[in-house]
């Protein structure tokens, strides 16, 4: 059961909030709870210590007299709870969501000027939030997760196409399907963190086995799915030889 | 003296010579890039080696009497070998443009000369016999004390003098005078020119070459300063241009307030009558839509003014504020999201308008003349991190595997060099980290500056 966490301190609008969800977990027989209803963040951070499982938020922005905005209270929750869903309501409109959610990963924001507005952003977001996680329970799809700086971000696995060294030390460009990314790492680290999936087709590349269309013996290069080409050491040939007549089951 | 006893005395003064010039360099250049420590022993492996050719080679030279060549060619010659090693020890160790290595070779042999000329004021007039002893022994007092004495001195008082900022700040300007770079890259020519002509009358052999270091040392001050100036003009009128549009904006707020006003007693009429009726519902869609129609026309100037408030960075606001203009001119919608003040990157600001100038043209050319398109902008200045995000909506396709290669483009003939030319920017510094993505029909472009 995901346990829902209101953090608002306006007493009627919380008391609006509480109520319609309430009602929608009994209308929808979502496996949903009300745990906390406060208006003061630092009961719902206290509340979170020892939780472990993962929650639903529906926060404030501005906190009346508290030693923290919306923003640090979405920080200091995911350092709690990394994977909750932190929903916004808002009396402002020039929220900047693309930086809650960006910095955050915030689901949505709710602007509660207008109540009716408010419930129906409620239950959207409870929709929302009820799909993903039936979809989480299906899904076996594995994640590549990476930190540049202070963001850190999944990638999934077989999105991937290969990585390469830039010329700059230690640091790896992330070629992706629809992804392109920097960060900092070392090819050994990465080849032994990935595995067998993985092919160290060069000294600077490493590229997804799956991702093979097929070898160019004469150009010494691998043509991937999506027609990039990376080089291949002379080294490999006999490799790659007996991996397309295995049939790239690496 | 046999070829190995000048190999051995041109090994001293060589390594001398290249502490210097490294040294000379490096407040040119700046910082030279951490790149980890295999390729540092390989740049020490190199400078070895670059010594090693440079004494054998001027032994050579010098037996074969190659600097005794009529006109000072052989010296000419030599010159530019040394500065052609210098140049490319440079770029070994920078990684930047090999014209910029070259210039900054020059710069630093200019440099050096300083402290050279300096220490020749110590044996003016004098021929040492190095076959003889106590001449020897003079000689060589003046090349290990003498010398490195004068460079050190002068080194230190160019170190302090912020000459390194004046260079750096030269480059990095957009254009510069061919002139002044092709008289610099002449100017070990005109030095050594100047020096061989000036041993008559006396004394002017130290003169001359004085003459011409100031005179190049004074050019570079004053393009600098010139180049300074016409910054100061620019962030002037790009301040200027800020206050028109901000004046501008509150006019518009202005406007609509006062319109506000006038239907402000109109409307509570009706909401009074509406109330008295008792119908709640048509009350509360009448405040509702009597809300939303002030924040649609004032809020959303409002809003842009909050955000824009936060950027206080000037060079970065005139951008911002130009390309916001131009947008509202061509009916893009764009929103601009600044949470917390944004006071300055480790980036230098011409590479960051750039950047930032490239990535949002993009987005324009993307969505202009789509109704249903927008631009989102982002800056997120936090502790240790600033990031710049530019995300809007795709209209076309885009084709992921030559994205960012040289002359890739949706936009047809002309265009394709913005990209490849913001990679090749971010590429130059260590600190930055870019993201390019497709997510959920947007695309996303976005860099990462690491602050501390």
């Amino acid at each position: 059961m995901l346990p829902i966490y209101i953090c608002e301190d306006e007493g009627q609008i919380r008391e609006a909030e509480r109520l319609w969800l309430e009602k929608q977990i009994l209308i929808e027989n979502y496996d949903m709870e009300i745990a906390l209803c406060t208006g003061r963040p630092e009961e719902l951070l206290e509340a979170l210590k020892g939780e472990r499982r993962q929650g639903i938020y529906f926060l404030d922005v501005e906190f009346k007299g508290a030693s923290m905005d919306g923003f640090g209270l979405g920080q200091e929750i995911r350092k709690l709870d990394s994977r909750g869903f932190l929903v916004y309501v808002t009396a402002f409109r020039e929220l900047a969501f693309e930086t809650f959610r960006y910095h955050l990963e915030a689901l949505d924001y709710i602007c509660k000027e207008n109540v009716q507005g408010m419930y129906e952003g409620i239950s959207r977001c409870l929709r929302i939030i009820a799909a993903r996680v039936e979809a989480e329970q299906g899904e076996r799809q594995k994640y590549f997760t990476v930190k540049t700086l202070d963001i850190v971000r999944h990638i999934p696995l077989s999105d991937i196409l290969y990585f390469a060294t830039s010329g700059r030390t230690h640091r790896i460009e992330l070629h992706a399907c629809r992804e392109r990314l920097d960060f900092l790492g070392s090819m050994k680290e990465l080849e032994e963190r990935l595995g067998e999936g993985f092919l160290r087709a060069h000294r600077a590349y490493l590229v997804q086995v799956s991702q093979i269309e097929e070898a160019d013996f004469k150009n010494r290069e691998l043509v991937l799915k999506n027609g990039e080409r990376c080089p291949f050491s002379r080294a490999l040939r006999g490799k790659l030889k007996e991996l397309f007549l295995k049939g790239k089951t690496v | 003296m046999n070829y190995w006893q000048v190999i051995l005395g041109n090994f001293g003064s060589i390594t001398l010579n290249l502490i210097f010039f490294i040294w000379m360099s490096w407040i040119l250049l700046g910082r030279i890039p951490n790149r980890g420590g295999r390729r540092m022993a390989l740049c020490l492996i190199y400078v070895l080696i670059l010594v090693l050719i440079q004494s054998s080679l001027g032994a050579l030279c010098y037996l074969k009497g190659v600097w005794k060549w009529n006109y000072g060619i052989g010296r000419f010659l030599w010159q530019y070998f040394v500065l052609a090693g210098g140049a490319l020890l440079l770029r070994w160790m920078y990684q930047v443009s090999f014209r910029n290595c070259c210039l900054a070779a020059v710069m630093a042999e200019i440099l050096c000369s300083y402290g050279e000329l300096l220490s020749q004021l110590y044996v003016y007039g004098k021929f040492y016999d190095l076959a003889v002893l106590n001449q020897r022994q003079e000689y060589l007092f003046w090349m290990f004390v003498i010398r490195p004495g004068c460079l050190l001195l002068c080194s230190l008082v160019i170190h302090k003098s912020g000459m390194g900022d004046l260079y750096r700040n030269w480059m990095e300007q957009k254009r510069m005078h061919k002139g002044i770079i092709a008289f610099i890259a002449l100017c070990p020519l005109i030095y050594i020119a100047l020096e061989t002509a000036g041993q008559e009358p006396e004394g002017a052999s130290l003169l001359l070459p004085l003459a011409l270091l100031m005179m190049t040392h004074m050019i570079l001050a004053y393009v600098v300063r010139d180049q300074e100036q016409k910054q100061y003009i620019a962030a002037q009128q790009a301040s200027l241009a800020q206050q028109t549009i901000y004046i501008e904006k509150m006019e518009q707020i202005q406007s609509e307030v006062r319109r506000f006003r006038h239907d402000f007693k109109n409307m509570t009429a009706g909401m009074y009558l509406k109330a008295q009726e008792g119908d709640i519902e048509a009350l509360q869609s009448f405040i509702q839509e009597m809300t939303e129609d002030f924040d649609r026309q004032a809020g959303e100037q409002v809003r842009l003014l909050n955000q824009l408030a936060n950027v206080r960075m000037t060079e970065i606001k005139g951008l911002l504020l130009e390309k916001l203009a131009r947008m509202q001119k061509e009916g893009i919608c764009c929103d601009l999201e600044v949470l917390r003040p944004f006071e300055a990157t480790r980036m230098r600001s011409t590479d960051l308008c750039r950047c930032l100038g490239i990535l949002v043209d993009n987005a324009m050319d993307e969505v202009r003349g789509r109704k249903d398109a927008r631009i989102h902008l982002m800056i997120s200045s936090r502790e240790g991190c600033t990031t710049f995000r530019v995300r809007n909506t795709l209209c076309g396709e885009v084709d992921f595997r030559r994205l960012g290669m040289e002359g890739y483009t949706t936009k047809g003939e002309g265009h394709g060099i913005g990209l490849g030319n913001y990679r090749r920017i971010v590429e130059k510094y260590d600190f930055v980290f870019p993201f390019t993505a497709i997510q959920e029909g947007d695309f996303v472009q976005e860099f990462q500056i690491q602050e501390v």
